[in-house]
């Protein structure tokens, strides 16, 4: 588990990105990045993929159960734009040291990189209760895939309508 | 676009010891997506937060690895369990080295 | 020389009354500014020739001339810069008529119904689904301004009326809000053939609907974007904190908008709003509070404020956060306020550009115009329920502030109409004009919307 000390300031901060999906490895601090390796430029970005490559990528073929009797996806049926979309997510399960939510994914499907989000969480937080604002490229559905403390991983999706052009623009 | 970095954190008015509380916190922020020119990506530091680290009592309770398909200015609620008196902590890292934090005193009533 | 009908007296203008209330200004001795019309019409390359815009640049609806000889219009980034100056205008200059009402014979041919359909949904036309639904389940999002077409062949038409009812619907239906397609070319005598060809295809019996959404009579109404007031949910609630450091910081002129008043925004700038706009005796017109800080600001202060700088967004927004939950108390009994608000309803009421829209078409309910229905995927507001007490809004299409005036702006582009500058006069009383049917409802600003 990294910790984040008080001491990281406002410089350049490197980070691997190999290992996209698992836990992020923050790396010393090395100075001001170059243009070539820094953190935001495409080569460093996740691909863009189809869902399918994603789901792979992340979870590598292991079983992905129905989660919709315990996981609440919230989002519009029809989103007036793409640009902000709410979404909320709450898993209906106890969070205790023995058996939590360690992480729940937001996944769009038809999003060029179809990760939009991966909520890692612990059971200090009390409650599997997390939301955001997504940015869709078109209508899609959209999932969650809560993964628990013992490795099984639920899933539930829904479909978002994202309204295109009109005279408001 | 101003004050890239502006963090505002809203919590309940009231809260028992003890209670699950729900946290909502803006911060303001371009979160740049890909450009295209011709068809080509654009090569460049895409400037977007992509870890946001969540801590309470100087213990980190929750991290969110975020990408470019989060909306800009982005917003998070996330819950706690508000069992002390203290700080609740959300800090924004981003791909230029920026980090800006926010903070919000949980008081029990 | 001044247009008659604005210009000010020199001697109203030395009893200036300053309308916000600012006990510590001084009346000003009336300038060469304050007695010219007040900036009225397009840009200072318009024939007018009189205007003398306070906006950023790409907000004054200039039009440039490229070296090729092409006018092109100059725009905010990202806006079209195509030259609508053939059409007829908001400027209270522009006496050219709409849009004739014209009729040509129909070319022969069947017409590719193909093409047609593609024409039918190409949203850099009407689109036609903007306003009719059609068949198909690609067909997303459509409206229903306009009779569903679905089975439009089923009633077996002569080709020719279609054909005429596109190419101009006026001469069909006198009081229509269909466009002159044809007419105003939009679409060639072609391009119309295939679209009777297409419309010849829409015949029954329908399919079953899969989705209530994609159909207009059922889908469901937007639900917005929460509470617009929460500074966690409307990125403009933080933004606009960020004016009260521009209120304190002393401009050029060595002075700062807290030297006169005193207390911060939100104490001493608290009920102005209400008022606003209105005629400013003063300057000689009718101002919003966006127009009014751009001519305030850098008079008292030196501070610039253009029209549409982000200066003068945020200070507007912040002046009208200190009015919230205030009603709207537009002083409408004062006689200048009356006869601009006559003239801001005959804008609304006004014809224009290559669609010949006005307001009215979309904002209003009655005889076939579009209030509560969709156009496109977009819900229209009907103008009596009040459309201005959120604005400036935050716009999450596009993260940004916008005012009254960059949303006017933005509706001249469908129009087909070369916008005026945000500062325009016509602006101005057309902003009056929608703002009295807030009258009495308390301000809530900034808004959030799409």
């Amino acid at each position: 588990m990294e910790s984040v000390t008080g001491g990281i300031t406002r410089r350049a901060l490197l980070q691997v990105t190999g290992t996209v999906g698992l836990s992020s490895l923050v790396v010393p601090i090395l100075g001001h990045s170059r243009r070539a390796s820094a953190q935001g430029n495409p080569a460093n970005l996740v691909p863009e993929e189809p869902v399918d490559a994603t789901m792979k990528r992340l979870f590598a073929g292991r079983p992905i159960k129905d989660g919709a009797s315990v996981i609440k996806l919230d989002a519009p049926l029809i989103a007036e734009n793409g640009a902000v979309v709410p979404v909320m997510i709450e898993v209906d399960v106890p969070m205790t040291a023995q058996s939590y939510v360690k992480a729940i994914y937001v996944i769009s499907d038809k999003n060029r990189r179809p990760m939009n989000v991966k909520f890692g969480l612990t059971p200090a937080m009390g409650q599997a209760y997390v939301g955001t604002n997504l940015r869709l490229g078109e209508t899609t559905d959209v999932r969650a895939v809560v993964e628990m403390s013992d490795g099984s991983l639920l899933q539930t999706k829904r479909e978002v309508k994202v309204t295109v052009g009109g005279c408001g623009g | 676009m101003t004050e890239i970095g502006r963090v505002r954190i809203r919590l309940p008015s009231a809260i028992k010891a003890g209670a699950i509380v729900k946290a909502r916190v803006l911060v303001i922020h371009p979160m740049e997506i890909v450009q295209r020119k011709d068809g080509k990506v654009v090569d460049k530091n895409y400037q977007f937060i992509n870890r946001v680290v969540v801590s309470y009592l100087d213990r980190e309770i929750g991290q969110f690895e975020t990408t470019q398909s989060v909306s800009e200015n982005p917003f998070f609620t996330f819950a706690f369990k508000a069992t002390e008196p203290g700080v609740l902590r959300v800090i924004f890292f981003d791909t230029h080295g920026g980090k800006y934090e926010g903070t919000a005193d949980v008081k029990l009533s | 020389m001044p247009r008659a009908c604005l210009a000010v007296p020199p001697w109203a203008a030395m009893i200036a009354v300053v309308a916000v209330g600012c006990a510590g200004s001084a009346v000003e001795t009336p300038t060469a500014r304050s007695a010219q019309a007040a900036w009225s019409g397009t840009s200072a390359v318009s024939s007018s020739g009189s205007s003398v815009s306070r906006a950023i640049p790409e907000a004054r609806g200039d039009i440039t001339t490229l070296a090729d000889g092409r006018t092109v219009a100059v725009r905010y980034p990202g806006w079209t810069t195509e030259d609508f100056g053939r059409f007829r205008t908001y400027a209270y200059g522009d006496t050219r008529p709409e849009v004739p009402i014209s009729r040509v014979p129909m070319p022969v041919g069947t017409g590719d119904s193909k093409r047609g359909r593609a024409l039918f949904l190409d949203r850099r036309l009407g689109p036609c689904t903007g306003c009719h639904l059609v068949q198909g389940e690609d067909v997303w999002p459509a409206g229903n301004v306009g009779p569903d077409l679905s089975i439009y062949g089923d009633r077996h038409l002569p080709r020719e009326y279609t054909f005429d009812l596109v190419y101009d619907p006026r001469h069909v239906f006198p009081h229509t809000v269909m466009p002159p397609w044809g007419a105003a070319g939009v679409l060639s005598p072609a391009d119309v053939v295939d679209v009777v060809a297409f419309l010849d295809t829409q015949r029954g019996p329908v399919p079953a609907e899969k989705d209530v959404e994609r159909d207009p009579k059922t889908r469901g109404k937007p639900t917005g974007f929460g509470d617009n007031l929460d500074p966690t949910n409307n990125p403009a609630v933080l933004r606009a904190e960020s004016a009260d450091d521009r209120w304190a910081t002393k401009g050029p002129a060595g002075k700062a908008c807290a030297d006169c008043h005193a207390g911060g925004v939100l104490a001493a700038m608290k009920g102005v709003a209400t008022r606003y706009p209105q005629h400013v005796v003063k300057y000689g017109r009718v101002m919003s509070i966006e127009d009014f800080l751009a001519v305030h600001g850098p008079e008292t202060t030196g501070i610039s404020l253009a029209e549409e700088s982000a200066d003068n967004l945020d200070l507007t927004v912040r002046i009208k956060m200190a009015s919230n939950g205030m009603p709207v108390n537009l002083d409408l009994g004062k006689p200048e306020n009356a006869a601009a608000l006559a003239r801001g309803k005959s804008s609304f009421n006004r014809k224009v550009g290559q669609r010949d829209h006005a307001c009215a078409d979309c904002h209003t309910a009655d005889g076939g115009r579009g209030a509560g229905k969709f156009l496109g995927g977009r819900l229209l507001v009907d103008v009596t329920s009040g459309m201005t007490r959120h604005f400036p809004t935050w716009r999450t299409s596009v993260g940004d502030v916008w005012d009254m005036r960059k949303r006017l702006q933005w509706c001249m582009t469908p129009l087909g109409t070369n916008m005026l500058a945000a500062d325009a006069v016509e602006y101005a009383e057309l902003e009056m004009y929608l703002t009295s049917f807030d009258q009495g409802q308390p301000l809530s600003v900034p808004g959030i919307r799409h």
